[in-house]
């Protein structure tokens, strides 16, 4: 068992710490860093509630309930500071990503505990992989936001369909990991590709369209 | 075997109207495209995960909800597209017409309540019920159009086939019979592929007025 709620206090203390001494300008980073972190919690719990409720088994569990948790759990707080804090568009963006990268590097945390981290192959893998998955769904979010929030008449339908990529792609990769085999291996590869793909699209049309 | 042809055949035309609408909005920067292609790519990245699912694990997502946040997101798109497309002088038009739809819908949203989901159905039912109101009503008004404007009778009409077809997927879901042709779910799943791509040329023809 992972009591992640140490591990939670024991990372985010020092980040507290540090954010006294370094200034108003770093608030928001430090603030959406533990935001991603506790998010990261808070789903953990969800999932376990939701799993239970259902009575649903590892694999159900990880390609069904927590792609829809961890991606509504994700956007909630983004939802929360678009709403109050009206932010400009960049601001968007590294909020987003920010949140993402957090949410990942404590879920990889949690696992490193659980199953050790002697293996630098599986680390990596890890660390690539499902790191790199919360980026890319978290890139789909902020930058799909930033257009989606600048016209009234796409808000809710674009809010709605940018979770819902998000929750697809990442319940696609849970599916192709838990059927392991050959299945796993393009799993792994699908987040450094869909970045790929993603930053050359947005290159070449981000002066026409964004 | 023939579940698989349907979910796989589904997501192939999905992707493609995708792409086709992607393109047609890369051409003429029109909303109409933008929303249309969000539509076909929500639908076909909800079909992608059930399809994927059915091929791994040879039976459906049963649990919890994932295709079906992508198809309300897809919904949702289509309702803006309704919402977003009449002019001032539609949007104060009435017509009896509309009243049809909670008439059909209705009845149906009460035997998925209660047979199968309530959250789900109500929020799938509730924007594919609105969307059928606004097509209806722009359905009447465009038949009263003259010239060119009449054409987006065609885009309304291609929507409400899609919206009865759905309807009846669901309907003929309810009463399984079994996973063979004889099953009329396929067959009307079979239609409701072909509603959904046909949607694509009827809105290049009403925009084109």
């Amino acid at each position: 068992m992972t009591y992640m709620e140490n591990v939670f206090v024991c990372i985010v203390g020092p980040l507290l710490l540090t954010t006294l001494y370094m200034g108003r300008k770093y608030y928001s980073t430090f603030a959406f860093c533990v935001t991603g972190m506790g998010v990261c919690l808070l789903s953990a719990y969800i999932n376990t509630f939701f799993a239970k409720l259902y009575g649903a088994d590892l694999i159900s569990a990880t390609t069904q309930i927590s792609p829809v948790i961890e991606e509504v759990m994700k956007l909630l707080p983004i939802i929360f500071y678009l709403l109050v804090f009206e932010p400009k568009p960049e601001k968007i963006t590294r909020a987003v990503l920010i949140v993402a990268a957090a949410f990942a590097t404590f879920e990889n945390i949690c696992y490193l505990i659980e199953n050790g981290a002697s293996q630098i192959s599986f680390i990596l893998i890890r660390g690539f992989g499902t790191g790199a998955m919360h980026i890319v769904c978290g890139a789909i979010a902020s930058y799909g936001l930033v257009y989606v929030w600048k016209h009234s008449w796409l808000k809710i339908a674009g809010t709605f369909g940018l979770l819902g990529a998000a929750i697809n792609f990442h319940a696609i990769y849970n599916l192709l990991i838990a059927h392991g085999g050959i299945s796993q291996y393009i799993a792994y590869s699908l987040p450094i590709f869909s970045l790929l793909v993603g930053t050359i699209i947005y290159r070449l049309y981000k002066p026409k369209y964004l | 075997m023939i579940e698989l042809i349907n979910n796989i055949l589904q997501f192939l035309v999905a992707l493609l109207a995708t792409i086709g609408a992607g393109v047609l909005f890369y051409k003429s920067r029109k909303q109409i495209y933008l929303l249309l292609t969000w539509f076909y790519g929500a639908y076909a990245l909800g079909a992608l995960y059930w399809t994927l699912h059915f091929i791994l694990f040879q039976y459906t997502p049963q649990i919890f909800y994932v295709s079906e946040i992508a198809w309300i997101a897809s919904s949702m798109f289509l309702l803006t597209i309704e919402h977003t497309l009449p002019s001032s002088e539609e949007r104060k038009f009435r017509h009896w017409g509309v009243w049809l739809v909670p008439v059909f819908c209705v009845p149906q949203l009460i035997l998925y309540l209660y047979i199968g989901d309530i959250l789900f159905n109500l929020l799938i039912s509730g924007v594919t019920m609105a969307i059928a109101w606004y097509s209806v009503r722009g359905l009447m008004y465009a038949r009263q159009q003259q010239g060119k404007a009449k054409d987006m009778q065609f885009f309304h009409l291609a929507v409400i086939v899609y919206i009865v077809l759905l309807y009846l997927l669901w309907t003929s879901s309810c009463f399984w019979i079994s996973d063979t042709y004889t099953n009329p779910y396929f067959w009307i799943d079979f239609m409701l592929t072909a509603s959904l791509f046909i949607i694509l040329p009827a809105a290049k023809k009403a925009v084109s007025t």
